[in-house]
């Protein structure tokens, strides 16, 4: 092995670069003009042809989509990919799953700008005595399959694999073949965001680790005690449109949402009631609500008095509250569900299981499905085993299958100090990341769009993987990566198909590869029988209503956009301002206003978290909304290995944000009290698109006086009074104007969002974002508020402190028909269609920005700079490939906006003449709609009273935002409906 | 030119009621009027500190140039300018700019056809004020435009595509209504400058300098009849410049009054423009003439009543931009529009309060001292209010352009601006260009109307209203 360094004749001499002679030179450029060129001859097989036969259903210029998934911590997002002669340009969610219908979550969409990241891996890497030298798999190959033929005697010992959970059944196959030769290699999995808390609870409660898959058609009360259901749940799509349709004042009986949060989710956003407590204490909050529906369900007596009477629950906002949650969980039983999140123990999982059980909940509101090989895990002690191994010397070889364990391990587990011990670390993974860069060999992983694979949704169906661009560089996928390990040499594609389709002939096979999916996989539900078991009783902490320095509560949270960092390297998710802090370019940490105030912490401070032992340094925000005592802090930043996005040291590229890992140790990977803060005397400028600065007294004020206006919400019971929506409209009786309405055009295209339906969870800013080409400005640019997003969600803080409420409202050009933006143009750069459009002609922009200061809802957008320039830097040449060429790239000096995606009115045009029809309703889908999991957005033509849209506009919870301006906007909102329970405390509606 | 200051000031130039005050003092004969201004002009070497003014003043310009240069080649990122201020001190400074160019016409125009002798003294230096101002101001719309080189697109200009600007638009209207005034502005100022040029041009001893005038003086020979035709043209050219005095500035708050923005759309804005144009333009003159007549020797000219009228004006205007300013809170309160009243709140409470009271100070509090006749008739305490009243009206361009934009309707929008470097820079590069145009103004060409001057000497009273001796003293 240790041989293999040396014979490389490419490999430079040692010694300084003055050392080299011109000859010697010269022979390196060669030898790296050859890499370079040979880095371009993937191509050897034999599917790519010239087209001299045009293939059947192929037009060139016209989109093709492909039905294919991603997965991500081993669950499957189904998608449908469109092709642009033969580069997937945009992602959306594959509208066969029709629980999702066609929706897709943010980071599934930003996946495809991965796929053209210059800093996705574009080679092997193997480093030899510290300097690293580019190799390829020809070099790899027959070195591994050697090695791994001198380990074959021993059955594989001193071999180990590290690998990130995969629901792929064409991996677990491979797996069990290479286990089968190689019984002896130690196979380990590690992901930090795993959550085998669920299944630890459930095998507490039911002896066997099953997964709980919550209906929520049939609910009418929800309880979610930290568990983010919209938004960082697997199926959050899915669950997203369920609770939608569920809070629909005109669907039937609408759900009431109770969440029990340390700091505003998603969830926490959409409930009715919400009530901030610290992550630690909802363990006692469930075992005193368990008490209180077992008394109430047996109509007795009072055991829960001696609980009830202690710490914050006697607190009289949560025991009233937690009274009036237990009454209607009664009095909705086998209606109701209480979900815990994945950060809560065991302990408090196994509690909710046992009163959805008692409550009858079980096979109406939530399923139990068997997901897993059912075995006790702990995956961080498993890691750890294997450190251990590796410093003993009992592994000497170690493979690492993607993730970014050096980066994401539990800080007690020296990972990389563990790898500078192997002679042989490899690492499979999309970037040359910290992982890679701790190895001695890095090998390129092929992107989930240029790979076979499958994986199961969460619901069990499983996805097929579809390639669909050939690797643009020697990558490959973990599935070819085994296959090769376990000599075999069926193509990934077929190894695929064995394991999913087994003996489906052709036709079937394909029809799979078109849904994208195996029809009838999903899991089946199973039974389980409650067992008994005791629940440690809650420490004198846990109970506190407050708690002091030292005593803090540290939440890790999992980054709605970066997730576990994986994601560090895509500008757009780093771009995308976070739902609720509105932050962008990296996490702060979170604190209370109570807390702040007590701590002397103040907004972009920069503040010393210190914890088991280990410190870090960290800027704070406040937060409404947050619960005291408790400071959240985002993972998945403060990478060193991401690449020029995300930050790389080898370049000096500071890393974005802060590495919440490194105070996150194996015993309290969740959360963890004992936290201290220390107060610096320095601070950072955040880069965020709201609230920049932090709002003065006058200005706060003055929002306060004017949200409840433009963002209208008012109570189920409100509106059942007013049929009309008068509550709401009376504020503003239609005045009347001076001038005579615009002459309309045939077709009328407006726009209808449902406030009560958005969650505010960014899938459509992606949309648009990778629709309509918008451009990545940086974080420089964010602080001078210069951010490019044509939709962008508007968050309004109502009410103050942690009993804060957080409302979304989302933002785009509303397409007045008396159009501010276009009577000041001075060079008619902004003009009006027929149909009703406000079109920007970019060409004919002079840049005077007169638009932009007449618009009242500030959606026009100016590049300030080429922010497509760096684009003509070197190597970079593979990022022009992402863009939509139907719409127009802008350059710098010119306004822009939305354009109620005009490009896909024009294929729907297209699309109808050629099927000789008229336009019908739904066939225009803006991208924002179209991505919508909700159904917030909803897009037609208002000269057609049947259309959806206008169906909405004549809904009595129907608003115009500024109505007195007179600009008659096609856009209009919809009230939000709040169900706040009658009894329950202030933190309602 | 020390000689001069000892004449006695106060008996001389604040007359008895009953008796006709001097404009000029001294009484100094028609030639020494001629002697006295041509000889700034014709003196082999300007005074030192000429040399180290224009030093300053042209470095300041070729920064300017440089700033210009990186704007355009870079893009109007490198301004503070973001979302919601799409506009920041481009705009602050073109109207402050636009502003400053008020007084020379006026002085020129409106106090002739009013028959206000006094503005005889400083109509021509203001004039070339005007002129430089108009050149500071026309700067910044052109370059803060997102694609300098397609700004033609403004004007209408019979094209290919059949494209014309949008008519309905106040920043088209802004375009005609600054190259008119800038287009009449120059004629005027040059027209004034013929007879003076001839002076120049029969004086000279060098053949350059007699050809240089020669061919601007347009072949002037002060005959009756050239004096007839001048006199007939200037009269003309006054009326034509009268109205554009108030239309200017009318037509730039347009560009606010017209939109929607809260803070913006207000009635008042045209007179209150305008008032403040005039204010700012008499406070600008001031400031410059006072260090000029001490540099050049013009005292006699340039006396003290001059300043005082001046002062006079500034101190009316300044009245009507205060009154300007409780009116507009007045309304904003009497209005109950929630939104055009939180815009005035915010401008005195909010993150720009100290911009606003400033501003309140500068315009507001400080032209009151110009009630003290003693102020009034001090030339350096009159800078020192002057100096002021252009701090306050370039503050108050910032409090209505950025305030306004920053808090709009959507509190989600709202912002901060802050300048960079480069609006900085610029900015001191405009006053750079403006100082080195007037300074280039002084060595070569009179600073004060020769032959009108003379028209208000006792001596030409014995030869009727305009003698030929005027021209050729």
């Amino acid at each position: 092995m240790s041989s293999l360094g040396r014979h490389d004749s490419a490999a430079p001499e040692r010694g300084s670069p003055s050392d080299f002679s011109r000859r010697r030179f010269l022979q390196v450029m060669g030898a790296s003009m050859a890499l370079a060129s040979a880095s371009g001859c993937t191509w050897d097989t034999e599917e790519i042809l010239p087209f001299q036969r045009r293939p059947e259903g192929r037009i060139p210029g016209s989109t093709q989509r492909f039905a294919t998934a991603i997965e991500c911590s081993g669950v499957a997002s189904a998608l449908l990919v469109s092709s642009y002669d033969g580069r997937p340009i945009k992602i959306e969610g594959n509208p066969l799953r029709v629980q999702e219908g066609g929706a897709c979550s943010a980071r599934s969409q930003a996946a495809v700008l991965d796929l053209y990241d210059p800093d996705l891996s574009r080679g092997l890497v193997q480093v030899h005595e510290g300097v690293p030298y580019p190799r390829s798999w020809k070099e790899f190959d027959p070195w591994f399959a050697a090695e791994l033929a001198r380990r074959r005697a021993g059955g594989g010992a001193g071999l180990a694999i590290l690998a990130e959970p995969s629901s792929s059944l064409t991996q677990a196959a491979l797996r069990a073949r290479f286990m089968e030769q190689f019984p002896r290699t130690r196979w380990v999995e590690w992901e930090p965001l795993a959550r085998t808390q669920e299944l630890e609870g459930a095998r507490l409660a039911f002896g066997r680790g099953v997964r709980t898959l919550p209906r929520l058609e049939t609910a009418r009360t929800l309880a979610c005690f930290d568990a983010d259901i919209l938004g960082e749940h697997p199926d959050a799509l899915q669950l997203s449109r369920a609770f939608a349709r569920r809070r629909d004042p005109d669907g039937g009986e609408v759900l009431r949402t109770w969440v029990f949060e340390s700091t505003p989710s998603l969830t926490g956003a959409a409930a009715d009631q919400r009530l901030a407590l610290r992550c630690e204490q909802i363990l006692p909050l469930v075992l005193a609500l368990e008490l209180r529906v077992l008394e109430a369900l047996a109509g007795g007596g009072s055991n829960s008095a001696a609980l009830l009477g202690s710490g914050f629950l006697k607190d009289p906002e949560v025991a009233a509250t937690l009274e009036a949650l237990a009454q209607e969980l009664v009095a909705q039983r086998g209606r109701s569900l209480l979900i815990a999140g994945p950060r809560q123990p065991a302990a408090v999982h196994a509690l909710l299981q046992r009163i959805n059980s008692r409550l009858g909940n079980v096979g109406s509101t939530l399923l139990h499905v068997q997901a897993a090989v059912d075995e006790a895990r702990d995956p961080a002690a498993e890691l750890a085993q294997l450190v251990r191994e590796i410093e003993a010397g009992a592994i000497d070889a170690l493979l690492i299958l993607g993730g970014n364990p050096v980066y994401d391990a539990p800080a007690d587990v020296d990972l990389r100090r563990a790898l500078r011990k192997l002679a042989l670390s490899a690492h499979l993974g999309h970037y040359r990341d910290e992982t890679s860069r701790a190895c001695t060999w890095h090998l390129p992983r092929a992107h989930a769009l240029e790979s076979w694979g499958d994986a199961r949704a969460w619901d069990g169906t499983v996805c097929t993987i579809q390639p669909l661009i050939d690797p643009l560089y020697e990558r490959r996928s973990v599935i070819e990566l085994l296959a090769g390990m376990c000599a075999i040499t069926v193509s990934a594609r077929e190894l695929v198909r064995a394991a999913v389709a087994g003996s489906a002939d052709e036709a079937q096979w394909r029809r799979i590869l078109h849904d994208g999916m195996v029809p009838g996989s999903a899991f089946v539900a199973v039974e389980c029988t409650l067992l008994d078991f005791e629940v440690e009783a809650p420490r004198a902490r846990q109970l506190a209503l407050e708690v002091a320095n030292a005593q803090l509560e540290l939440v890790f949270a999992a980054d709605a956009k970066l997730h576990d960092g994986r994601s560090a390297n895509n500008a757009w998710l780093q771009e995308l301002p976070d739902a609720i802090t509105k932050l962008c370019w990296g996490n702060a940490a979170i604190f209370a206003e109570s807390t702040a105030r007590q701590l002397g912490v103040e907004e972009g401070m920069l503040v010393r978290l210190a914890l088991g032992g280990r410190e870090l340094e960290v800027a704070a925000t406040i937060l409404p909304g947050q619960a005291p005592g408790s400071v959240t802090l985002a993972l998945g930043y403060g990478r060193s290995g991401a690449g020029l996005v995300g930050g790389l040291a080898e370049q000096d590229v500071d890393p974005v944000g802060y590495d919440a890992y490194r105070l996150r140790a194996s015993g309290a990977l969740h959360f963890a009290g004992g936290l201290t803060v220390t107060p610096t005397d320095r601070s950072v400028e955040l880069a965020r698109t709201q609230d920049a600065p932090l709002i003065d007294a006058i200005g706060t004020q003055g929002r306060d006086e004017r949200v409840g206006e433009l963002l209208r919400v008012i109570t189920l019971e409100q509106l059942r009074h007013t049929p009309d929506g008068e509550a709401h409209a009376a504020a503003h009786a239609a005045h009347g104007s001076l001038f005579a309405a615009a002459p309309q055009g045939e077709v009328r295209w407006g726009m209808s969002i449902d406030l009560n339906a958005c969650i505010g969870c960014n899938a459509c800013v992606i949309a648009c974002q990778a629709e309509n080409n918008v451009p990545v400005v940086g974080r420089e640019q964010v602080i001078r508020n210069r951010e490019m997003h044509w939709i962008r969600l508007d968050r309004y803080f109502v009410g103050e402190g942690a009993a804060a409420r957080v409302r979304f409202q989302p933002m785009t050009c509303q397409h007045c028909e008396s159009a501010p933006c276009e009577q000041v143009c001075p060079v008619a750069a902004t003009v009006h269609s027929a149909e009703g459009l406000n079109e920007m002609v970019y060409n004919r922009c002079v840049g005077t920005r007169y638009c932009a200061n007449n618009c009242p809802f500030k959606v026009r957008r100016f590049n300030f700079f080429n922010y497509h320039k760096q684009l003509e830097q070197k190597g970079r040449d593979v990022q022009r490939m992402l863009y939509n060429p139907e719409v127009t790239v802008r350059s710098r000096g010119v306004m822009e906006k939305c354009t109620f995606c005009v490009q896909r009115i024009q294929n729907a045009k297209i699309d109808a003449k050629n099927a000789g029809r008229k336009l019908a309703d739904g066939d225009v889908t803006p991208a924002c709609a179209q991505t919508c999991p909700t159904h917030a957005i909803v897009f037609g033509d208002l000269a057609d009273e049947h259309s959806r849209v206008s169906r909405r506009r004549a809904d009595r919870r129907a608003y115009t935002m500024l109505e007195e301006l007179h600009i008659r906007q096609r856009t209009t909102y919809m009230a939000r409906v709040d169900n706040p329970h009658p009894a329950a405390g202030a933190h309602g509606g | 030119m020390a000689d001069d200051l000892r004449t006695p000031a106060a008996p001389v130039t604040i007359g008895e009621p009953y008796q006709r005050e001097l404009l000029i003092e001294g009484d100094p004969s028609l030639g020494a009027v001629t002697r006295r201004v041509c000889g700034v002009v014709e003196r082999p070497k300007p005074p030192r500190a000429w040399y180290v003014a224009f030093a300053i003043s042209s470095s300041l310009t070729l920064l300017l140039m440089g700033m210009v240069v990186y704007l355009i080649s870079t893009g109007v990122g490198v301004w503070g300018n973001n979302s919601p201020a799409f506009w920041g001190w481009d705009i602050v400074n073109f109207v402050f700019w636009v502003g400053i160019a008020h007084a020379g016409t006026l002085i020129s125009a409106i106090l002739f056809l009013l028959r206000q002798t006094w503005r005889t003294s400083i109509n021509r230096a203001a004039e070339a004020m005007t002129l430089f101002a108009v050149c500071c101001a026309g700067l910044y719309p052109t370059i803060h435009v997102g694609r300098v080189w397609v700004a033609y697109w403004l004007f209408p200009i019979p094209n290919q595509m059949q494209m014309w600007p949008n008519f309905r638009s106040p920043l088209l209207w802004d375009v005609f209504a600054v190259s008119t005034y800038a287009t009449v502005s120059a004629l005027f100022w040059y027209m004034g400058l013929v007879p003076d040029l001839a002076t120049l041009r029969d004086r000279a001893t060098s053949k350059l300098r007699r050809g240089l005038y020669g061919f601007f003086a347009l072949g002037w020979r002060g005959s009756a009849k050239h004096w007839q035709r001048f006199e007939r043209a200037y009269l003309i050219l006054a009326a034509l410049a009268t109205p554009l005095v108030l239309s200017v500035h009318s037509v730039v708050s347009f560009d606010f009054a017209v939109s929607q923005v809260p803070g913006w759309h207000t009635t008042i804005f045209p007179p209150y423009f305008v008032a403040g144009a005039i204010f700012s333009g008499f406070a600008m003159v001031v400031t410059i003439m006072v260090p000029a007549r001490e540099l050049f020797g013009l005292k006699q000219l340039v006396t003290l009543r001059h300043l005082e009228n001046m002062n006079k004006v500034i101190l009316a205007t300044g009245c009507m931009v205060g009154f300007a300013y409780s009116t507009e809170f007045f309304i904003a309160w009497y209005g109950q529009n929630s939104f055009e009243g939180f815009a005035f709140l915010n401008r005195a409470r909010g993150p720009y309060a100290w911009a606003y009271w400033t501003m309140v100070f500068c315009n507001v509090v400080a032209p009151q001292f110009f009630w003290s006749k003693r102020i009034r008739t001090s030339p350096w305490l009159m800078v020192g209010v002057a100096i002021l009243v252009n701090v306050g009206m370039w503050l108050e361009r910032f409090v209505i352009v950025v305030t306004s934009l920053t808090r709009d309707y959507l509190p989600s929008s709202w912002g901060y601006f802050k300048p960079t470097a480069v609006d900085v820079c610029t900015f001191a590069g405009t006053f750079g260009l403006f100082f080195t145009l007037f300074l280039l103004f002084c060595r070569f060409l009179p600073m004060v109307a020769i032959a009108e001057v003379k028209t208000v000497l006792p001596a030409s009273k014995a030869h009727g209203e305009h003698g030929e001796e005027a021209a050729h003293g």
